[in-house]
């Protein structure tokens, strides 16, 4: 397949995105983190039919920038609201906590296994796989309770809770992420700095640019100038920031944030701006499922196993503490953290991010544990999550998503 | 204007310079601090920084009376490799594919804005101003060339007959008009009137027109350049393939997206988006004119259908972030030291052509007996010129490779002027004229990707 065969073919499926997008809830339709196209890039991939190529996939490297950055902008742009109304501060930082201590944990066992394994040439690209396998292992995803519940149905306090705090858990997983791009500095750089001072350069420039387009945005402006500006402030992020090899993720994130913060408009903005993330999500899915190669080192399926159980544990710990601190999580049950478990469209970005930065056995090996942890969370997920609204009297026995799609 | 609002706007003015100022210090520092080999993804940037620039020079140059379009020129020859440096000659080729997509929907917006009925009313005066314009641009822009061949090195060199060959190329590039500077004045001032309606049909017809004019040409000039070439009707043989292949397609085209519109009308720009690159590269492979051909299909959509508003609605919204590229990549690729090397010589072929077009819009304008606006105005929205006389000095180039590398660059530096003036020219006249509108703000946010 040529550039423009490929070009047209993610343009299709940012159409069919777009579809999903105009019927305003993902509740029901295609699985929770979108491992499905995940596996579509993968079949088409250089690994599998062959029919988009190693040099296909590099061309488009750009188009996987410009979407990696375009999503965590649209990620900061949403932070701290749900459903359209404001997480409250101890959901937050429920949700902070929570991916910090899963991160944690899928941390201590990866470089454990990764330090018996012998994995990686140097401690830097030992320290980088296992901090970015410990990020994409962090999140939740934040259609879970959507997909379960599906369209047009009442919203529970369980499920609110639990919306809630899987829509907080998106920043943890960013930070280290921009210290771990700012750890291995690209060569010929005319300003050599310590780690630290990179990332927060990272966040900086995040803010700078973000408060450079909340200010452009202040006064009343056509709908065509915001979106020059938003886009024009979110390309000039990720083009810099991939020049100084810093994290593109975080940066615009912050971004995000930042024009949420200072912009009068914020709703507005994430009115505009959220119907964005499918179309632009789905070929990024296509792409990462296209560049994931599981032959990449024999060590990871052990290290990919270690990881996901880690994950499992670290969730039911914070499904445990839920419980602790919010009545209708208690009448859930013991396991309600598994329903943590479905990873998604973070996590494939920041494993594809790796990928992109780091090619080779530390890029590939994050993207790859990416992909299984999805793969294993929609196993486990969406089960958990019905059973724990059903045992909170939140869903009826019958009420099955998919079903309802169909008959609907 | 009270106080108070003189007070917010410039305020407004003062902010938006120093934005400018800031977004430019920072990608000025990127591109210092890191070696060029390691910009491989520099041009997503160089395209959000001309995005910011564009849209932020606009507003500056705004209370001036100036066109966007200027502020978008301006924005790129700052940002373009001869003053600062932030999108260096490497980016500006990168970023092709954007001129790809923003020449498309020019075109898709160009025939979609013509409508038959307006067209019908002013094809008595559009048959006269085609007739004359050409025949009086041509001819003048063909003597002015010969009698500055003692200024123009490589023409000093030929011989009489491979001057006068050479002249008439000239003068069939001096016909050409800019269709785009066209339609990003008027996508600006959401202009609607007599002026306006009467530029676009003829900037629209005149490019048929001019293909046409520079195959004969060539055909004519060929033989006069090398004598041992022959006079050939081979090449009007494909001329007639890619007119009237362009035509069909365009038709199906249209016919194709007047349908969707009406069956489905949604996602529009993802559509958008494959129509400016799939279908590009198709009419490219196929060797057809995609600008005549995705003008013809907004024709068809806007005078087959009752889709039309909706269309040029769409492609309105889609269209104004990708001109703002568009126009700023151009100002980039201004070759501002070859400007400065060729001005005199320039300076005299542009004035020469743009008062051939003065006094031959005025003639056309008293044969057809034209309303006052466009008596007085007609002449100004056709000075502009841009891609398409350089893509066409392209083709002579090409066909004439010994002196075609010295012959573009002059080409390049005459359009370089008139890329500049015309636009202002334009604009200034469509305010004279009442055309435009004072205020272009609509509704928020748009429905870029919902259900439409």
């Amino acid at each position: 397949m040529n550039t423009v065969g490929l070009l047209m073919g993610l343009l299709v499926l940012s159409y069919l995105g777009s579809f999903l997008v105009s019927r305003r809830s993902v509740g029901g339709v295609g699985l929770p983190s979108g491992i499905e196209y995940v596996t579509l890039g993968f079949a088409l991939g250089p690994r599998v039919l062959d029919l988009v190529a190693t040099r296909d996939i590099s061309a488009f490297e750009p188009v996987a920038q410009v979407a990696l950055g375009w999503l965590a902008f649209g990620l900061g742009l949403d932070f701290g609201f749900a459903n359209e109304k404001r997480v409250s501060a101890a959901r937050i930082m429920f949700g902070f906590f929570g991916a910090l201590l899963t991160g944690s944990a899928v941390a201590v066992v990866t470089w454990w296994a990764v330090q018996r394994l012998g994995v990686g040439a140097s401690r830097t690209d030992r320290i980088l796989l296992t901090g970015g396998v410990a990020a994409v292992c962090c999140e939740t995803t934040r259609h879970s309770v959507a997909w379960v519940i599906g369209p047009r149905k009442t919203w529970g306090p369980l499920a609110d809770v639990i919306n809630d705090v899987v829509h907080a858990d998106d920043l943890f997983p960013l930070i280290p992420v921009a210290i771990l791009f700012a750890l291995d500095p690209i060569p010929g750089i005319a300003l050599p700095m310590p780690v630290l001072d990179w990332s927060l350069i990272t966040a900086g420039l995040g803010l700078v640019l973000g408060a450079g387009a909340a200010l452009l945005m202040r006064s009343e402006m056509p709908v065509e100038d915001t979106w020059a500006a938003l886009f024009g402030a979110s390309l000039l992020l990720v083009g810099t920031a991939a020049r100084l090899s810093l994290s593109t993720l975080t940066a615009s994130f912050v971004m995000g944030l930042a024009v949420s913060a200072l912009s009068r408009r914020g709703p507005r903005l994430r009115a505009m701006v959220g119907p964005t993330e499918h179309p632009v999500l789905l070929p990024a899915l296509v792409l990462a499922g296209a560049r994931v190669d599981f032959r990449v080192s024999t060590a990871l399926p052990w290290i990919a196993a270690a990881a996901v159980a880690a994950r499992l544990a670290s969730k039911v710990v914070v499904g445990w503490a839920l419980a602790v601190g919010s009545k209708p999580a208690r009448s859930a049950g013991p396991l309600v953290g598994l329903s943590l478990s479905s990873s998604g469209a973070l996590s494939m970005c920041i494993g594809l991010a790796f990928a992109l930065r780091f090619p080779g056995i530390v890029g590939d090996s994050v993207l790859a544990v990416a992909v299984i942890s999805a793969i294993v969370g929609e196993f486990i997920g969406p089960v958990r999550m019905r059973r724990a609204l059903l045992a909170a009297g939140e869903l009826e026995e019958r009420a099955s998503p998919s079903t309802e799609q169909v008959t609907a | 204007m009270t106080a108070s609002s003189a007070r917010k706007g410039a305020n407004a003015w003062l902010s938006h310079a120093a934005l400018l100022v800031a977004f430019g210090a920072l990608a000025f520092y990127a591109t210092h601090i890191v070696r060029e080999d390691q910009g491989r993804l520099w041009s997503i940037a160089a395209i959000g920084f001309l995005l910011l620039a564009g849209t932020l020079a606009s507003e500056l140059v705004a209370p001036l009376g100036l066109p966007h379009l200027t502020g978008y020129l301006f924005a790129g020859i700052a940002a373009g490799p001869h003053v600062l440096g932030i999108v260096d000659e490497h980016t500006v080729k990168s970023l092709s594919p954007v001129n790809t997509l923003a020449l498309s929907l020019i075109a898709l917006a160009g025939g979609a804005e013509l409508e038959l009925g307006a067209v019908r009313k002013w094809a008595r005066s559009l048959v006269v101003a085609t007739t004359i314009q050409t025949g009086c641009v041509f001819a003048v822009a063909t003597v002015t060339f010969l009698l500055a061949r003692p200024l123009i090195p490589f023409a000093r060199a030929l011989g009489p007959w491979a001057a006068v060959g050479i002249a008439l190329c000239w003068g069939a590039l001096a016909v050409t008009r800019s269709p785009s500077a066209t339609l990003g004045i008027l996508s600006q001032t959401r202009a609607n009137g007599a002026l306006a309606n009467f530029t676009l049909a003829f900037v629209m017809v005149s490019d048929v027109v001019v293909v046409v004019l520079v195959a004969t040409v060539l055909g004519v000039a060929r033989p006069l350049i090398d004598p041992s070439s022959r006079f050939s009707l081979d090449a009007f043989v494909s001329l007639a393939h890619e007119l009237f292949g362009s035509v069909a397609l365009g038709t199906t085209l249209g016919l194709v997206i007047a349908t969707y519109l009406r069956l489905v009308n949604k996602q529009m720009l993802v559509v958008l988006l494959v129509l400016g690159f799939g279908v590009s590269t198709v009419l490219d492979y196929l060797r057809f004119d995609a600008l005549l051909a995705f003008m013809v299909a907004g024709f068809v959509v806007r005078n087959l259908s009752n889709q039309g508003q909706k269309f040029v609605h769409y492609i309105e919204q889609t269209g104004t972030v990708v001109y703002v590229v568009f126009f700023a990549i151009a100002g980039a690729d201004l070759d501002l030291p070859l400007l400065r090397a060729l001005w005199p010589v320039a300076l005299v072929l542009a004035a020469a052509r743009a008062s051939a077009t003065w006094v031959s819009s005025r003639l056309a304008s008293s044969v057809a007996r034209d309303p006052p606006t466009l008596r007085n105005w007609a002449w100004a929205g056709l000075v502009s010129q841009a891609g398409l006389t350089i893509g066409l000095s392209l083709v002579v180039a090409r066909e004439f490779p010994a002196i075609g590398a010295e012959f573009r660059s002059l080409a390049i530096a005459t359009v370089a002027m008139n890329e500049m003036l015309g636009p202002i020219l334009f604009k200034l006249a469509l305010d004279r004229a009442g055309e435009t509108s004072p205020n272009r703000n609509s509704a928020f946010p748009p429905p870029l990707l919902e259900t439409q």
